[in-house]
């Protein structure tokens, strides 16, 4: 099998434009190995709360189908997220409970890698845990390792740019990606 | 502080009218001990899922204001929620989040009691495991045991009228909810 583009699509779990994840998100395509186009996804800041009535009388919202066929279309997703609240944020969990509703379950066996950033010292370690115990009831296939846990974030960051400058998370960034193409060519299925 | 009513915030994490836990909640005035009075808490289906910037520049949501509100003025609260994909539905976690940035935190100092109900083997736990987490970090007094984990749910209420008629489920509750009021009176700093 030739290697092929991976396309790949990021979604961030903050909304805000100041967000050290969003930061993150983008500092992704520069450090993501050759062969491997990194999109964002569609936001979900639009998503109403998950409600069954709803999906019931009007049926899913536009915004939850577009995101839910950017994940279907998608050779792996990359989810970059802050903790509120040592969990998965409110927003975020919400797209994913509404994505989960739909006939072909978009995230049934699809690569999933995930990052987070967050000022304190664990940088995230609880939400991933928490996003891969939902991730297994979805049947997605997240990449074990390596974890990215950005802690500490805030001085990692160019103040003005917004670019992320710490070395270090650079590289770290770049095996995991290196590791996730890797992940991805491993089990795609074979059609 | 022994002879004083308690007054008891419910919150349901599921905005679908059949839902299972809707039911349950409404099924704890008939269970609870006399000292206990429980009200419904406003609902946070029309809230918008939490951004910052519209934090900062809007002030906090009236939903969301009218939330906590609720919270603050309650001597304790018990939240019955379903679990979506193994973990707290986004729309509760949504509304938590929110409660959580505001000044005057809600569940500061908060005991709070939590229940839930699924069709499958678990009973919600999952969901009650991770709540737990993140309302352990907001500073929430979470109540340990007894707990309500009602699983089979389609079979423990009446199929047209929705009454818990399961009654080792009411047994329980009962249990709970006693166990409950002494935990609120022996920690309650409220008199």
């Amino acid at each position: 099998m030739a290697a092929k583009a991976l396309n790949v699509i990021t979604v961030c779990g903050s909304l805000r434009k100041g967000s050290f994840n969003a930061m993150v998100q983008r500092a992704l395509p520069p450090l993501a190995p050759e062969g491997m186009v990194l999109d964002a996804a569609p936001s979900f800041a639009a998503f109403p709360l998950y409600n069954a009535d709803v999906q019931g009388a009007t049926g899913f919202p536009g915004p939850v189908t577009a995101l839910a066929d950017a994940i279907r279309n998608a050779d792996g997703v990359i989810i970059v997220t802050p903790e509120y609240n040592f969990s998965i944020p409110g927003g975020l969990k919400n797209a994913i409970d509404w994505v989960s509703r739909l006939p072909s379950q978009p995230f049934a066996g699809k690569p999933v890698a995930l990052q987070s950033a967050s000022p304190g010292p664990l940088g995230g370690a609880r939400v991933q845990y928490d996003l891969r115990r939902a991730m297994v009831f979805l049947d997605a296939f997240v990449l074990n390792k390596p974890e990215i846990f950005i802690g500490s974030c805030a001085s990692k960051f160019d103040e003005k740019t917004g670019e992320l400058k710490d070395e270090a998370t650079r590289n770290f960034i770049k095996q995991q990606l290196a590791a996730f193409a890797k992940f991805i060519a491993h089990v795609a299925a074979k059609n | 502080m022994t002879d004083k009513q308690l007054d008891v915030l419910v919150i349901c994490g599921s905005l679908r009218k059949g839902s299972y836990n809707a039911a349950l909640a409404r099924t704890l005035p008939s269970l609870a001990p006399p000292g206990m009075t429980l009200r419904t808490a406003p609902a946070f289906a029309g809230l918008p899922v939490y951004n910052f910037d519209e934090h900062q520049a809007g002030g906090v949501h009236p939903i969301a204001t009218a939330w906590a509100d609720a919270l603050r003025a309650a001597d304790a609260v018990i939240i019955v929620s379903p679990e979506y994909n193994w973990s707290i539905p986004g729309g509760l976690k949504n509304a938590i989040d929110w409660a959580s940035r505001m000044k005057d935190q809600p569940f500061a100092g908060k005991p709070v009691a939590l229940q839930s109900a699924a069709t499958g083997l678990l009973g919600g736990s999952r969901m009650q495991y991770h709540l737990r987490q993140s309302l352990t970090s907001i500073d929430a007094l979470m109540f340990p045991k007894p707990e309500v984990i009602v699983a089979f749910a389609a079979k423990k209420f009446d199929e047209k009228t929705l009454e818990l008629t399961d009654q080792p489920t009411r047994d329980m509750i009962k249990l709970q909810l006693e166990a409950f009021e002494k935990f609120v009176r022996r920690l309650a700093p409220r008199g």
